[in-house]
């Protein structure tokens, strides 16, 4: 999992996170109104969350999600 | 619209557009100038998603004086094989899209009370804007205005009545419903195939091309426009900087670009991470077995470095995610002015898109299409620099919405028919419940193995694009083995279809194109071959597979003659 923390102590609910996902990783909980990771498998780490989040809630490892990448040579 | 409301939650309008990314907010934000609805969907959050947003806040620009000679330049460095009627129209239109968007909202680099304009090499001139509040900027414009968006609603097909595109169906990703929508103009503004191979831009996966395709729409260009970045494989993506390129060394330490470009190491230079030149250079080494190649910044302080990316001004907002020295040192781990760092190449982009006429009308009566999903030939291989998808997405998104809003102002509607949305919800669903044993992320991956490989898509030939073709129909049958247990795993399966459908495109097309010209080269057709190959490909849907065809470039209807 690439997303290495999410604060929810900080964490406000403002859903931005959840908006800037790209790969639909991030959702925000019914019950608390709060962001969690729903579908850590499926991040890519782009750092669109940790960039955005207004309180700095995120940490995101430079981890690719899944495995080395293709060589191009 | 009998029965339809069974097959899930029908929504109605008047001008829809799929994606809200910069091509899609420009199109609704036109098209609402005329007296229609407009809603615009996103598969992410509307504000924050597609390519603007985390790209690098440039916007190419060329003087209202200058177009002609902007648009000859183009046009003779592309060997006459551009769309000069697109040429044209996007030199043209450049001026007044930046006017447009900074009334919209956009904050653009200012100087004396002006938007600065900077000359960044011969001929090439751009602006730069705060990248990263540009959508919420042109969201708050749209909501002024009456724009109707949802987020999180993840477009797949398009629907059609006697012959004309009628709406789409979407599954709602947070919400676990089906979607019909329906509409007399459909715009497709979901960007272009970024394949996940380098994910600055992970969003772009292909599926609005791919839509357009199933339903019948031409595409076009299949075999060109696609490339490679380069940035550090430990983060994954492209290192934005338009001098680094200076630094880029072999192994033993040797500089590697005045080897191979001496013209760029005298004067100034923009050197994006999309320029082929770099990619070429680095490629030669490695193959002169010199490689890896490195970005030795060493001795340079962190200010100098930082100054060496030259987009970055800091009266804009920059990301973390495309601040180069954050994410080295943060998140790598990397000091970049203590140690070099290994540079490796990325596949960034499918090539091609919906084929568009200036009005961005695709061949379908009812669909348009905007940004990178579509494609209009406008460049032909020349006039590359910095800043031309924003200009492009902002150019066709506007022209777009303009031309989709008076098509919906002065039509009447067409209802979907049940049956016909029956079956495309049929086929959407069809992974939903299935006891899947592949997951879509080996999908891709296998698709990347198709694509990424300069010896199938750098240096292309005959036998070699044929093993890729049979790759990616590997990873077709690998896709039939993949199930989804809700609406986030079933877009993770059609945008992995998406993918393969992109690659299979750029392929066929390249083995269709028996030459060389721009960044398509093929080993076994080295020469450019005009007498053949004026012309440009097409790809439609016949009988269920792929047609390819060729059309001439109207050349005797041009301006400027060779």
């Amino acid at each position: 999992m690439t997303v290495k923390s999410l604060d929810s102590e900080k964490c406000t609910g403002c859903g931005i996170c959840v908006a800037c996902c790209p790969m639909d990783v991030l959702r925000l909980d019914e019950e608390t109104g709060k962001a969690f990771v729903a579908y850590p498998k499926d991040c890519v780490a782009c750092w669109g969350c940790e960039s955005f989040c207004p309180v700095g809630a995120i940490d995101v490892s430079p981890e690719r999600g899944r495995g080395r990448m293709v060589s191009a040579y | 619209m009998k029965n339809i409301d069974k097959l899930g939650t029908v929504i109605t309008t008047d001008v829809l557009v799929l994606g809200a990314g910069g091509s899609g907010m420009c199109a609704a934000l036109k098209a609402k100038e005329s007296p229609v609805d407009v809603l615009v969907l996103d598969k992410c959050g509307t504000g924050y998603c597609g390519q603007v947003p985390i790209g690098g806040g440039i916007l190419a620009y060329v003087h209202p004086e200058h177009v002609g000679e902007w648009a000859e330049r183009v046009t003779v460095q592309s060997g006459y094989f551009n769309n000069q009627d697109w040429t044209y129209a996007f030199g043209g239109d450049m001026h007044p899209t930046l006017m447009e968007l900074a009334s919209l909202g956009l904050t653009f680099l200012e100087k004396d009370g002006e938007i600065d304009i900077l000359n960044w090499g011969p001929g090439i001139y751009v602006t730069l804007f705060d990248a990263p509040k540009s959508l919420v900027a042109l969201k708050k414009t749209a909501k002024d205005r009456g724009v109707r968006m949802m987020d999180k609603i993840y477009a797949i097909d398009l629907l059609k009545r006697d012959g004309r595109v009628v709406g789409a169906v979407g599954l709602g990703l947070v919400d676990g419903k089906t979607y019909i929508f329906n509409a007399k103009a459909t715009i497709i503004a979901t960007g272009g195939c970024g394949y996940l191979h380098e994910k600055t831009y992970a969003s772009c996966l292909g599926e609005g091309p791919a839509m357009g395709y199933r339903a019948g729409a031409q595409l076009v260009n299949a075999e060109f426009g696609s490339g490679y970045v380069w940035g550090t494989e430990v983060l994954g993506k492209e290192l934005f900087g338009i001098h680094f390129y200076l630094y880029l060394e072999n192994e033993r330490g040797e500089k590697i670009m005045g080897k191979y470009y001496p013209e760029l190491m005298t004067g100034t230079h923009s050197v994006y991470t999309f320029d082929p030149r770099v990619i070429d250079a680095m490629q030669k080494e490695v193959k002169a077995g010199l490689g890896p190649i490195y970005l030795n910044l060493k001795g340079l302080s962190l200010e100098e470095i930082a100054g060496l990316a030259e987009d970055q001004d800091t009266e804009l907002t920059h990301l973390m995610a495309n601040d180069n020295l954050r994410l080295l040192t943060d998140k790598a781990g990397i000091d970049p002015s203590k140690e070099r760092i290994e540079m490796t190449p990325k596949y960034l982009y499918s090539g091609g898109g919906l084929r568009i006429d200036t009005a961005c009308r695709t061949t379908l009566e009812g669909l348009w299409a905007a940004g990178s999903a579509g494609s209009n030939s406008w460049s032909g291989g020349g006039g590359g620099q910095g800043g031309l998808g924003v200009a492009s997405a902002a150019v066709t998104g506007f022209r777009a919405g303009g031309s989709a809003g008076k098509y919906a102002a002065s039509n009447k509607r067409y209802d979907v028919d049940a049956t016909q949305a029956k079956r495309a919800l049929d086929r959407v669903l069809a992974p939903m419940g299935r006891k899947g044993s592949v997951d879509t992320a080996d999908v891709t991956y296998r698709v990347h193995e198709a694509v990424v490989p300069m010896k199938y898509n750098r240096q292309r030939e005959a036998g070699r694009m044929k093993e890729a073709l049979g790759i990616i129909n590997d990873a077709r049958g690998k896709l039939a083995e993949v199930g989804a247990t809700d609406y986030h795993d079933l877009a993770r399966y059609h945008s992995a279809e998406s993918m393969a459908m992109a690659a299979e495109f750029t392929y066929r097309a390249a083995l269709m194109r028996e030459e060389s010209r721009a960044a398509h080269f093929r080993e076994d057709f080295p020469e450019k071959d005009d007498k053949n190959w004026f012309k440009w490909i097409t790809i439609e849907r016949k009988n269920g597979e792929p047609g390819l065809a060729t059309l001439p470039v109207p050349l005797k209807d041009y301006r400027l003659q060779p």
